[in-house]
């Protein structure tokens, strides 16, 4: 296929009709600037061949802002010979036309035969994408894909094997991948993706074990009716053999027989028991009368016993009677010498209140004395009392009146002086006789007065004289003096006295009375503190009681001085020792005749018992009673000799019978005959019991119903191997089918890798590739380097990639297939050296296959050797056309 | 002149594995009318009595209904029937005899052999002695004391059991509830009915097994009949004539394939077949692609037309030819597959291959008359 011209218009930034033409059929190198319109003319052809031309998911195609435009492509290209025209105009006006040679397809038609001659498909709606790209897609790299080959050649995939059929010939095969599907969907719809049963066939397995547990289960019933069915028959042979035998009657009459046997024990027990009452009784009568008899022979015995006793007793008694003067003898003295004790004891008491009684007198004497002198003495002092009190009531005068009055007349005193130190001194010498009067007052002799007043100094004869004392405090003198003269008056007046001296005298005669009745009074009360009368009453009180006492002796006897009278105190001891004697004795003297009493009461009943033993020894009834007991203990002898033969027999005859056993069999027969009936009837009822169960599952139909799932069971069980046979052998096939065709395409491997080799050759001598089963270039080699490509730089990734792509092409072209390379801006990240190598290899590929190579830097590739297409200036020259 | 129609095995309530449901129900239809048939050839006939030798039913536990529709299925013939215990119905303490009584399902004139013994049938002069089943399994001959039974004079004496006669049957020699040989004539027995045996079979002048009247297994022994039977007086030697009760005829082919005229002939003899035929087909040997679908339509058609056809083909290889793989334009790796297969079924007998080449055949056949059309 070689692509001879193409011409675009209302297409992106190709608004106007432009034409790429004279492409050569090997190496084109197309180059522009950036957004010159390169990615355009790819996108272009892209789009002239994948895309429906009725798609509306391509609005990408138009011219920027012009909603009317119908962008068109036309593409001329030679292909086996034949010339080929595409036309396909997208949007506003949806067409498509190829004209081959003379022959014209449209529309679908042509999009069709595009797709077969190519190789690869439509999308179903919308924009084309990847996967839809077949053949074309590996072959035509975009934009920095270059690397990415294996997604490319899977998408290739289906294309590519049917592409390279002619190349494998005879062992691919027509329609193989439609029946490898029809296998596949046949037996996923038994088999799931990991081979386990689906759908009907897993229903069926699952049937399968339904009906294989319902049939267990009915067996399982089955078995247990025909169980109950052998039990049925065995239970009813059982029970009516048992019922024709019945062997509880025998078990029965066993036991009536058992019965009978120990009734007839159990009397003889009885007689048994009886005549051993009757035996214990004589044994009991034996007993007493030979307690009797005992009894009678042994009187004699006692009565010479009783005899022994009297005699004893009368002994003691004699010989405590002879006791008894000794006894009554120290009684009698014992009397004596308390009498004595008593009498002495007596006599000195009298002597001791004889002696206190002189006592008593000598000292009521000497009281009486005291008292009569006391009595004298307070008559004195009393006396002397009455006349202190007199002197006292006399001479009563204030003290304190006194004192003030002390005070009043030495104030006088001390006034008087001062005063005459002040007064007026008159002094006198008269002559014997003469006389002057002052102030009325004669003066005679010599003297002297004090003058304080106005004083009329009278000589008789002479006349009067006055004076008149001077000095200043005269006057208050004066009348200081005058008041305290008549104070002192007053004072002088009220106590009744004339001086002061006087009233002084007074005070002291007071005092000195007032001592003097004290004293007396405390002398008096020394010798009468209760007073005279009290005094003179005690005196004759005193006299009194001496009298008494006087009396009183006068009255005690007086002892004979003869007489050795001890004193009281021992006396009193020796009269006590004679008391306590004296008790003593007594109480011995009772004990004795107690005791003689007593021996004589001994000594008579022992008298009586012995006489009434002697006398019964005697009796004729005693003899008699000896006779008849010896008789009736014969008797009883004989008849307990005869009992205990007979006990003996009949404890052997017991013996013998066996009464526990025959008890043991009574029971066990009884036990035997309930037994054996109450297995009969529990058999009765087992058997009533199943013969209603059997009915019951009987009416089941167990056995037909299980016949019935069995068929069911067989016919389920077929079904399920025919789909299990089907399964495997579907499963078989498809695996098979998987496998050739796999085979298949490893076949292609091979020419491939011969062309990946060719390539590699020049890229890197000394390395290999080899190319997978799934026609991937798989694992890389170099020298010790081993990987998978993935694993190589992005550079080398790329021109690997490319390697990729022109071996397919190769092997396309060997096959016979179109194969147009379209390479957009590759190889940018090759070095220099790197980018060498590939430009022979692309050169070399272009002697094969046209290349179109478009790119932005044409420096990189002026040593092509090929002229490069300016994309600019044929855009500038169209324009210029235009 | 005393006759009465032997019969046995009827197998009442016998259920049909490998087969289609309805066919299956069919065939124990068919049983049914077996019996009504009897009764219809007893009246035929005149017959003074039927003996039923045992195995009257498949089973102890059937439903009510099977055993009330066996009976009523006796109601045709009014003369007396004699139904002996056999293995599958013994007279056990509780069984399908005891349910029948229960139910009041048994019709007056028919007696039932439930105890060792004699029925006097007196209007026709017969004695049937009786060695019924009481147990599933004997291991001695219940027929033994036929020898002491008395029968009033002038009666036949006619025996009437269930079991192996020894020595003389198949594969049964040691089977269970024997029969002594000559028990006919130890016993003065004038005819010994028998039952077990599914097929007619003479054991000597007085002793016959019926057979089951309606075949129930494909083992080819002489099954689909009764037995009248007609002894001119005590003593005198029995007329024996067995007729055809059975409505279906079961056939069990097993058939080797190898060359074309093989198929062609078989598949002529299956066209001969009546349409009561219940066949059993089981195919080995080898076959074409063509001669398979050959027989596959005329499978086809058969199972149309009979009461049942299996056809077992695993053990039948596909050897598809040359021209079959050229009309299947099995091409490239599919014919690669085919070839494979073809190899593997050829080898390791392998079932699995075989029937995928079926598979893949088909496929092919299918695509090439899509294409053809």
């Amino acid at each position: 296929m070689k692509l001879q011209r193409m011409r675009v218009e209302q297409l992106r930034q190709f608004r106007k009709p432009f034409v790429l033409d004279n492409l050569q059929p090997g190496l084109n190198l197309i180059h522009g600037p950036n957004e010159s319109g390169k990615s355009t003319l790819v996108r272009a052809i892209r789009a002239a061949f994948f895309e429906r031309y009725r798609s509306t998911a391509i609005d990408d195609l138009r011219p920027w802002g012009d909603s009317a435009a119908a962008p068109t492509i036309e593409l001329d290209f030679e292909h086996e010979n034949r010339s080929w025209r595409l036309t396909k105009s997208f949007l506003q006006r949806k067409r498509c036309d190829l004209a081959v040679g003379t022959e014209t397809y449209s529309e679908d038609d042509a999009e069709e035969k595009l797709a077969e001659l190519l190789g690869y498909q439509y999308p179903k709606r919308g924009a084309s994408k990847a996967e839809h790209w077949g053949i074309p897609g590996l072959l035509w790299v975009e934009q920095g894909t270059g690397q990415d080959i294996e997604q490319a050649i899977e998408h290739a995939g289906d294309h590519l094997k049917s592409a390279l059929n002619s190349m494998v010939g005879e062992v691919a095969s027509s329609g193989g991948d439609d029946l490898i599907e029809t296998v596949r969907s046949q037996r996923d719809t038994l088999l799931t993706g990991t081979g386990k049963p689906r759908g009907d066939y897993l229903q069926l397995e699952k049937d399968r074990a339904r009906y294989e547990a319902e049939i267990e289960e009915l067996k399982e019933r089955v078995h247990k009716y025909q169980e109950q069915v052998d039990r049925l028959g065995k239970l009813a042979h059982d029970y009516d053999q048992t019922e024709a035998e019945r062997p509880w009657e025998e078990a029965q009459r066993q036991l009536e027989e058992a019965r009978t046997r120990y009734q007839q024990v159990e009397r003889l027990e009885q007689q048994q028991a009886q005549e051993k009452a009757t035996l214990s009784q004589l044994q009991r009568n034996q007993g007493l009368l030979q307690q009797n008899r005992e009894h009678l022979a042994g009187l004699s015995r006692q009565l010479e016993e009783r005899k022994a006793q009297l005699e004893r007793a009368e002994r003691d008694l004699s010989l405590a009677q002879a006791q008894t003067p000794a006894v009554t003898g120290r009684l009698t003295e014992a009397r004596t010498a308390y009498e004595q004790a008593e009498k002495q004891r007596k006599l000195a008491g009298l002597l001791q209140t004889r002696e206190r009684l002189k006592q008593d007198v000598r000292r009521l004497e000497q009281h009486k004395q005291v008292l009569t002198q006391n009595l004298a003495k307070a008559k004195e002092y009393h006396q002397q009392l009455e006349q202190a009190r007199q002197q006292a009531r006399e001479n009563r005068i204030d003290s304190a009146l006194v004192k003030r009055l002390r005070a009043t007349g030495s104030q006088l005193n001390e006034e008087t002086i001062r005063s005459r130190t002040i007064a007026t001194r008159l002094s006198w010498q008269l002559d014997a006789g003469a006389s002057l009067t002052l102030n009325n007052e004669s003066l005679t002799g010599q003297g002297e007065q004090q003058l304080l007043e106005e004083s009329a100094l009278v000589i008789p004869g002479v006349g009067t004289l006055g004076i008149t004392p001077g000095g200043e405090e005269l006057a208050s003198t004066r009348r200081k003096l005058k008041a305290l003269e008549q104070n002192l008056e007053e004072q002088l007046k009220a106590l009744g006295v004339t001086s002061v001296e006087q009233a002084e005298d007074r005070l002291s005669a007071y005092d000195s009375a007032e001592r003097t009745l004290k004293h007396a009074e405390e002398l008096f009360k020394s010798v009468a503190p209760a007073g005279l009368e009290q005094l003179v009453s005690e005196q004759s009180e005193a006299e009194i009681e001496l009298e008494n006492v006087r009396k009183q002796l006068e009255a005690t006897p007086t002892p004979d001085p003869k007489q050795n009278v001890p004193a009281l105190e021992q006396a009193e001891t020796a009269f006590t020792q004679a008391g306590t004697a004296l008790d003593k004795t007594e109480s011995d003297e009772r004990a004795h005749q107690s005791r003689l009493s007593a021996l004589t009461q001994a000594r008579d009943s022992a008298q009586t018992e012995w006489q009434r033993l002697a006398d019964e020894e005697k009796s004729p009834e005693r003899l008699q009673q000896l006779q008849q007991i010896s008789t009736e203990l014969a008797n009883i002898e004989k008849q307990q000799a005869e009992l205990e033969a007979s006990l003996e027999r009949r404890e052997r005859e017991i013996r013998e019978a066996r009464p526990d056993f025959l008890k043991q069999d009574i029971e066990r027969y009884q036990n035997a005959a309930n037994h054996l009936r109450q297995t009969q009837e529990n058999r009765g009822r087992e058997l009533r019991d199943i013969r209603v169960r059997l009915e019951a599952w009987g009416a089941e139909g167990l056995e037909e119903q299980l016949n019935e799932k069995e068929a069911e069971l067989d016919q389920c069980n077929r079904r399920y191997q025919e789909l299990h046979r089907r399964a495997e052998a579907l499963d078989l096939l498809l695996t098979l089918l998987t496998e050739k065709r796999q085979a298949l395409t490893r076949r292609l491997q091979a020419p491939l890798q011969k062309h990946f080799n060719h390539y590699l050759s020049v890229l890197f001598p000394e390395a290999s590739l080899e190319v997978d089963e799934q026609l991937r270039p798989g694992t890389f080699s170099r020298g010790n380097e081993l990987g998978q490509i993935t694993e190589l730089s992005f550079g080398a990734r790329e021109q690997m990639g490319l390697i990729s792509r022109l071996a397919y092409a190769d092997l396309l072209r060997e096959a016979g297939r179109p194969t147009l390379v379209i390479l957009d801006d590759t190889l940018v990240h090759s070095d220099s050296e790197r980018l060498e190598d590939m430009k022979r290899i692309l050169f070399d590929a272009a002697s094969r296959h046209q290349i179109l190579l478009f790119t932005c830097h044409p420096g990189n590739w002026n040593d092509l050797g090929v002229p490069p297409i300016d994309l600019q200036s044929l855009k500038v020259n169209a324009v210029a056309q235009a | 002149m005393p006759k009465f129609l032997h019969t046995a095995d009827w197998q009442m309530g016998r259920a049909f594995t490998r087969f289609e449901t309805e066919d299956g129900a069919a065939l124990v239809e068919a049983r049914f009318e077996a019996i009504e048939k009897l009764a219809q050839l007893a009246n035929e006939h005149q017959c003074d009595a039927v003996l039923v030798a045992g195995d009257v039913f498949d089973a102890q536990t059937v439903s009510d209904r099977t055993i009330r529709r066996v009976f009523n299925a006796t109601k045709g013939f009014t003369g007396p029937w004699v139904m002996l215990p056999g293995n599958h119905d013994a007279a056990l303490a509780e069984s399908v005899w005891t349910r029948a009584q229960r139910l009041g399902a048994v019709p007056g004139n028919v007696h039932l052999a439930l105890q060792p013994g004699v029925i006097n049938l007196e209007p026709q002069h017969l004695s049937v002695l009786c060695a019924p089943l009481t147990q599933r399994h004997t291991y001695g001959d219940l027929t033994e004391p036929f020898t002491g039974y008395e029968s009033p004079e002038g009666y036949l004496r006619i025996g009437l059991a269930h079991g192996s006669v020894q020595g003389l049957l198949p594969e049964e020699i040691d089977s269970t509830n024997p029969i002594a040989p000559d028990r006919a004539e130890a016993s003065r027995l004038d005819y010994l009915a028998l039952g077990d045996w599914h097929g007619t079979k003479q054991i000597n002048e007085r002793t016959w097994y019926s057979g089951t009247p309606e075949p129930e297994r494909f083992r080819n022994n002489e099954a689909g009949n009764a037995l009248i039977v007609e002894v001119s007086g005590a003593g005198a030697p029995p007329t024996v004539t067995p007729l055809q009760t059975g409505r279906y005829q079961w056939h069990q082919w097993r058939e080797s394939l190898a060359v074309q005229s093989d198929l062609e002939q078989l598949l002529e003899r299956l066209d001969a077949l009546p349409e009561s035929a219940v066949v059993d087909l089981r195919l080995e040997g080898s076959i074409t692609l063509a001669g398979e679908e050959t027989l596959l339509k005329a499978l086809s058609v058969a199972e149309a037309k009979f009461r049942s056809l299996r056809c077992e083909r695993s053990g039948l290889q596909l050897a598809p030819t040359d021209e079959d793989i050229a009309a299947l334009k099995a091409d490239g790796y599919v014919g690669e597959v085919v070839e494979s297969l073809r190899e593997r079924q050829g080898e390791a007998q392998d079932d699995t291959a075989r029937d995928a080449l079926a598979i893949l055949a088909g496929l092919l056949r299918e695509r090439e008359q899509e294409a053809g059309q």
